[in-house]
């Protein structure tokens, strides 16, 4: 199987990604933010061991990465799969991370929390990540001694994480509500069921390429089912809206801006980040629409292979002009 | 946007910070956010929500000090950072914590996955609150469209909601 970003999963039209992450802490243990060098290595070490238990008893082998022999630029590459979270990227001397060669689980160790599961595929996939991390989470438990309150749950250094430690989101694709101006009323909607909606590439209520993070709020008092089935029936009436949105939408206005995002992409020397993420999202919607005939898994693909980061992964550390050269060459070639 | 600090990435955290009146603007990628202390997953609404209500009294003294027995944090740390230092905190401050529990998450108690009941997660914990029962069908509600109904149970966890925290 390949990366996430590479496919195209159920509801691909609107849906990109699904991500589910458990946090967990040890009992004993100070917190992340007040832990020392030899506790960290306390908790690095048992979850390592835990995990080499597991393999013996049968449980596919994880690799385990020192964050020491990780650059920044790789570092940050990591953040733009979002395989760890840019805290971790930034705060990772002496920190491991658990990773799946597919790269679809990793466990932080010592991020917000001392165990961070999580477990990323494309598409909505709400209940097949849930059902990897839960297995992960009992593996862990067979092996760690949680710390775990009757009343209040799983403990977390934050108490927004507090009870199942459960946070799940979607990444999707909503130009033509983006469009519409709908967005703001949708994000009052959703908090009233406990979610919240916002930009991913870029804060608050605008995101450069339409694409947004619905994911739960609450933790305390909701069981992991209700949270995910919540999640999942608001996440799709956002999508039917998107799409009866996008099928009332003036047909040839939207053909032709997708056209000229197409032919701007197929054809430019020198491509901006910002550029880019405004085109790409415009090419993502003319592909789901069959406006334009090319391979449905590319958007998404090159959304995250023109990150500026997983270029230099790709090609080399260079300068952000080249970068933007580089980009353009990609792109171009990609889109032949 | 580039960053404003690095000026090689596209600014993806936009922080707006209001000092005595004044509004300052923050436009960074995200790796000089976090590095920056700024953490896209951090939720900082449970800090302001605790400064808001303990500042005074904290800033004028007229809350003692009661320190974790365990990690010595102080509850003032914990107003401040919105982070507690270690699982007994939960404990130590468990009184004071009750009322923002209830505003963060609507309820103090736990009702998903047990520890060491390993595959529980997706199946329903014995003991369903009344609470629980009626978001289940909050959620049903919502999942036939049927609004008008979901309102009326939201309204009934609400009260009971309430009725808990008396
Ligand atoms: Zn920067
Ligand atoms: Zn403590």
């Amino acid at each position: 199987m390949s990366q996430w970003y590479k496919e195209l999963g159920a509801e691909g039209d609107v849906t990109v990604s699904t991500r589910v992450r458990i946090a967990r802490n040890i009992k004993g243990l100070p917190f992340p933010s007040r832990i020392n060098k030899e506790q960290l290595k306390a908790v690095n070490d048992e979850v390592k061991n835990a995990l080499d238990c597991a393999v013996s008893e049968g449980f596919e082998k994880l690799n385990v990465i020192d964050m020491n022999s990780i650059s920044d630029e790789e570092a940050c590459a990591m953040v733009e799969r979002h395989i760890i979270s840019p805290d971790f990227a930034a705060n990772r001397k002496d920190k491991i991370l658990i990773i799946s060669s597919d790269e679809s689980v990793s466990i932080m160790v010592c991020e917000e929390d001392h165990i961070r599961i999580q477990v990323i595929k494309s598409g909505l996939a709400l209940d097949e990540a849930y059902a990897t991390a839960d297995r992960i989470d009992d593996i862990l438990s067979n092996h760690i001694t949680f710390a775990y309150d009757d009343q209040f749950g799983y403990l977390t250094q934050c108490p927004t994480n507090l009870g199942t430690g459960l946070r799940a989101s979607l990444m999707l694709h909503l130009p033509i509500i983006e469009g519409n101006g709908a967005l703001a009323s949708i994000a009052e909607t959703v908090s009233k069921f406990g979610l919240t909606i916002r930009g991913m590439y870029g804060e608050g209520t605008k995101s450069s390429a339409s694409l947004y993070q619905l994911s739960n709020q609450i933790t305390l008092g909701i069981s992991e089912k209700n949270a995910l089935e919540n999640l999942q029936s608001i996440a799709m009436q956002i999508i039917a809206k998107e799409r009866e949105d996008r099928a009332l939408a003036n047909k040839i206005l939207l053909e032709d801006s997708v056209m000229r995002a197409y032919g701007t992409l197929k054809y430019q020397l020198i491509l901006s980040s910002e550029e880019f993420m405004q085109h790409i999202s415009k090419i993502k919607l003319g592909c789901a629409l069959g406006v334009i005939d090319i391979d449905p898994t590319l958007p998404t693909k090159l959304l995250v292979e023109c990150q500026p980061y997983m270029l230099q992964k790709t090609y080399g550390i260079m300068t952000p002009d080249d970068r933007d050269i580089c980009r353009a060459k990609l792109v171009r070639e990609q889109l032949e | 946007m580039l960053c404003e600090k690095c000026h090689k990435n596209t600014a993806t955290t936009h922080i707006k910070t209001v000092i005595n009146g004044v509004v300052t603007e923050k436009n960074l990628c995200g790796f000089c956010a976090a590095a920056e202390g700024y953490s896209q997953f951090a939720n900082n609404s449970f800090a302001s929500m605790l400064a808001s209500m303990f500042g005074n009294e904290l800033a004028t003294g007229t809350i003692k000090e009661t320190r974790c027995s365990c990690c010595g944090t102080a509850f003032s740390d914990i107003a401040e950072t919105g982070k507690m230092g270690c699982s007994e905190c939960y404990a130590t401050f468990k009184d004071r914590l009750l009322p923002y529990l209830r505003r963060l998450h609507g309820t103090t108690e736990h009702t998903g996955k047990r520890l060491n009941s390993v595959g529980a997660g997706l199946v329903a914990v014995s003991e369903e609150s009344k609470i629980e029962q009626l978001r289940t069908q909050l959620l049903e509600a919502i999942k036939a469209e049927e609004f008008e109904k979901a309102a009326v149970l939201r309204d009934e966890i609400k009260s009971l909601e309430e009725g808990e925290q008396k």
